[in-house]
């Protein structure tokens, strides 16, 4: 998986040096020579031995979330932990609890069950923005592959939901969905570039969790189930972004280009805030919930800890000429 | 109230695009305008939790609810009306 996605990197990134001399000399004649839905096409249907190779993973490894998991009567959410310490937004703030303390794990808890009510946003959103994009004609050749993405996601929700309905509580999202892009181009490509900054940054948080012996099981098996079917969604979302980068963008006007950059950097920004939700401040029995998390978002141990976080997803956009530079406000 | 719509003045400043040469005012179509898009909305809406320490019920929200800084004022901190075309 990961050698199919560097090979992805390494030709997107030979790709867009060709096409920076494109930008510069010769944009309008290749804009003229066809649409943007027939060069799409084309740069989809190349993409279709990266596509097939996960779809055939997807069926080889495919999960029945009703029966890969026995859900607890219940759970103790002050004798075990839910949430590895280093990774709360709490971790070397002076807000933090101390971490042998019953309140300590109750906060790790909470933190458990917003991580997983925003997958469920995030998860919403994105099946949403699959199915929209299913069967159109520029996007055929991946068509097979989103019954398998949109599969997926839908099947993360169920263990995500799982957990808060049964043991905690949906933490709400501040997202609103007002505000449509007029122009599909730029709609598509942020569609994507949203989907992989959510996802890289989630598998992030899986990652360590999976492996963190210190959680309760359940918390390890639910991390490590969508870490297994994230590996092949990232793959997939790079070289989707890849292409519909290299296709559009040359045709955009230099105020758009950097207009989607500025969009790019807002999504760095509101991915990152939700990690550090007031609800569990207040929930946590904090009087200025929103205080605190403005205090856990400045304190420099935690930008460090975003950086470490966004690191790999930061070095994709700005490697690949997406980003020209690191977003502000972010780390 | 005043103080906390000058923080809300201040951090729309920050975050506005291309906004014309007479500045920001509270009368200026914010998503309209494109000085701000929808991604602003979720650390607009934490901002005015903050301000207001209360929560603000995101479903019920609609984009009318940000035209611009006076709607917002009076939307969620109970500010009046009449700001009208005060400079931010």
């Amino acid at each position: 998986m990961t050698r199919q996605g560097n090979v992805r990197q390494g030709n997107a990134q030979k790709g867009n040096a060709q096409q920076g001399k494109a930008w510069q000399g010769n944009a309008g004649a290749q804009a003229e020579s066809s649409s943007p839905g027939v060069r799409l096409r084309e740069a989809v249907e190349a993409m279709s031995g990266t596509v097939d190779r996960l779809s055939e993973l997807s069926r080889k490894k495919y999960q029945n979330p009703y029966e890969a998991l026995v859900w607890p009567e219940s759970v103790e959410p002050e004798q075990d932990l839910f949430f590895s310490p280093e990774m709360t937004s709490l971790h070397g703030t002076v807000h933090a609890f101390p971490e042998d303390r019953p309140e300590f794990r109750r906060f790790a808890f909470q933190e458990a069950a917003n991580f997983f009510s925003l997958n469920i946003h995030g998860e919403k959103a994105l099946i949403s923005g699959l199915a929209e994009r299913m069967y159109r004609n520029d996007l055929l050749a991946i068509s097979d592959y989103l019954h398998h993405f949109i599969d997926e996601e839908n099947k993360h929700s169920v263990y995500f939901g799982g957990f808060c309905k049964r043991y905690a509580k949906l933490y709400r999202s501040r997202h609103v969905p007002f505000g449509a892009e007029a122009d599909r181009t730029v709609s598509d490509f942020l569609f994507f570039a949203k989907a992989l900054l959510f996802e890289e940054h989630a598998d992030q948080y899986n990652v360590v969790q999976a492996k963190d012996d210190r959680l309760h099981g359940l918390a390890r098996f639910i991390n490590q189930a969508h870490h297994a079917d994230e590996a092949r969604h990232l793959v997939f979302n790079r070289a989707i972004v890849t292409a519909l980068w290299e296709t559009y963008a040359p045709g955009w006007t230099a105020a758009t280009r950097e207009d989607v950059r500025a969009r790019i950097g807002q999504f760095f920004v509101t991915t990152w805030r939700e990690y550090y939700n007031p609800d569990v401040y207040a929930d946590c029995g904090f009087d200025d919930p929103w205080q605190v998390a403005e205090d856990a978002w400045c304190t420099p141990g935690q930008r460090a800890h975003r950086r470490r976080v966004s690191k790999k997803c930061l070095d994709f956009l700005l490697s690949s000429g997406v980003l020209e530079e690191e977003p502000a406000d972010v780390f | 109230m005043s103080s906390e719509l000058d923080e809300l003045r201040s951090w729309v400043a920050s975050k506005a695009r291309d906004l014309p040469a007479e500045g920001l005012t509270d009368d200026l179509p914010l998503l309209e305008g494109r000085h701000l898009t929808s991604l602003h909305i979720p650390q607009l809406v934490l901002l005015l939790e903050r301000l207001r320490k209360a929560p603000v019920d995101v479903e019920e929200l609609n984009a009318g609810d940000f035209r611009d800084i006076a709607t917002i004022g009076a939307k969620f901190l109970g500010t009046g009306p009449d700001l009208g075309h005060r400079r931010a």
